[in-house]
């Protein structure tokens, strides 16, 4: 086994995952908040990878459909999340075009790439060490919120920019899809259970310390 | 009387531990069992296989939770009372605020992202300043209110999904796309959001997830 450190699922135990109390998993609540208390969360690395391949999914439309319309004086404009940026890019604002490839572009894929990763970790098919893949979950759970920054873009435009005839904005399916990939690639990573990239190299540990037994015998 | 003082005493003292013997704590990440030991004021619990932060003890834990909710609160009254932004075109003045995005949003056809903003700035901020204040401002005098498990575990579920530095983000993003077109400048709404912001991380960052959670323990007994 793990030489000399307990694992609290080997005793039965379990973390609660609000209030954090390690109370005997057949209790099956929470005796402190009532949460429901599990050795791992169920069903875990299948809830993930489902919510990812929705976030991946509707990746491609959120950026091919346009977010938000402009009539200006007429004149119809559509503008996607890509082409917004590169105008900023255009204008010379530079630091404010990074910021929208960062949260709405790179950001996402990086998540679902994160994400595929670390699935692939928690089921032996990849082998890191599991302190790097804790920051990695630790990074994906904290940059995620950030992308939401385009939708309130959209929000805010639509709401400030109704000036009549001169003027107006209307958001468009394009926003709603970006919704969708930024709330379905933060509960995949909720649905993520980190405790899962230990129990592997535990069973790898294992493994190995048996075939050391059986070519010593 | 002297009930009364024990209370106070008790809530002043440092982390209180819960009756029941020896408690337990499990590394999130490779789940290795600890027993809690105290730890003093200012030092963190680490996990002896990964090194992960297993808990805190921090420095004027449940005065800090309080007055930092307290003003993150307070400051919501001023967000929602004064305007995001303030823009001036074409004879017209049209001002930003929180509700009239996610109204605008829903007139639009798409009341879902209306009621998106809605949830990720204004009802997840809430619920997670409101509810410190409310589980950690009678926790100063060693009471607790009623329901107020509920009201903690609701608050740490919201956590995640409150955006207000998001959607600070967002309004610097729209000032400079509107920049171009109108004079637009920052409204009181937009410094309040900022300070929301502030006072709602140093909340949460103020008390530790378990020390709450045992002191709620130690009141309610």
């Amino acid at each position: 086994m793990s030489r000399g450190f307990t694992k609290a699922s080997s005793l039965g135990l379990a973390s609660c995952h609000v209030c954090h109390l390690v109370s005997p998993v057949a209790e099956g609540h929470c005796p402190r908040c009532g949460t429901a208390i599990h050795l791992r969360k169920p069903a875990s690395i299948q809830k993930t990878v489902a919510l990812m391949v929705a976030a991946a999914a509707l990746y491609i439309p959120s950026h091919l459909l346009p977010v938000l319309t402009t009539v200006e004086l007429g004149e119809v404009t559509h503008n996607t999340i890509v082409g917004g940026m590169l105008s900023f890019w255009r204008s010379g604002a530079y630091p404010i075009a990074i910021v929208i490839f960062t949260a709405s572009i790179l950001i996402p894929l990086l998540k679902i790439f994160a994400l595929t990763w670390l699935c692939l970790a928690a089921t032996g098919r990849i082998r890191p060490s599991p302190e790097f893949l804790g920051k990695i979950y630790w990074m994906t759970e904290l940059m995620g919120r950030w992308s939401m920054v385009d939708i309130f873009v959209v929000g805010i435009l639509v709401s400030v920019v109704q000036l009549g005839n001169y003027m107006s904005i209307t958001p468009q399916p394009g926003a709603i899809a970006f919704a969708g990939v930024v709330i379905l690639t933060m509960f995949s990573a909720m649905s993520f259970e980190p405790r899962l990239l230990w129990d592997q190299l535990d069973e790898e540990c294992a493994l190995g310390e048996e075939t050391v037994n059986a070519t010593e015998t | 009387m002297i009930r009364g003082f024990n209370r106070r005493w008790r809530a002043l003292a440092a982390w209180p531990r819960p009756r029941g013997g020896t408690r337990y704590s499990a590394c999130h990440f490779c789940d290795t069992l600890h027993e809690v030991e105290t730890v003093a004021e200012g030092d963190a619990a680490r996990c002896t296989r990964c090194g992960a932060v297993l808990y805190q003890n921090r420095r004027a834990s449940l005065t800090r939770a309080a007055a930092f909710s307290l003003a993150a609160l307070l400051a919501m009254v001023v967000m929602h009372s004064f305007p995001f932004l303030v823009m001036d075109a074409a004879s017209l003045r049209r001002n930003l605020t929180l509700f009239g995005a996610a109204w605008s949003l829903s007139q639009e056809g798409m009341p879902e992202l209306g009621l998106a903003v809605i949830v990720f700035t204004v009802i997840a901020p809430f619920v997670l300043a409101g509810g410190m204040l409310y589980v950690t401002m009678p926790l100063i005098f060693g009471r607790s209110m009623p329901h107020a498990r509920m009201v903690a575990k609701w608050m740490y579920m919201s956590e995640p999904w409150n955006m207000a530095e998001v959607f600070l983000l967002g309004v610097l993003v729209s000032l400079l796309k509107i920049a171009k077109l109108a004079d637009v400048e920052f409204g009181i709404g937009f410094w309040a959001c900022g300070v929301v912001m502030v006072c709602m991380a140093a909340a949460v960052a103020g008390i530790d997830r378990e020390e709450l959670w045992d002191r709620l323990e130690v009141a309610e007994t």
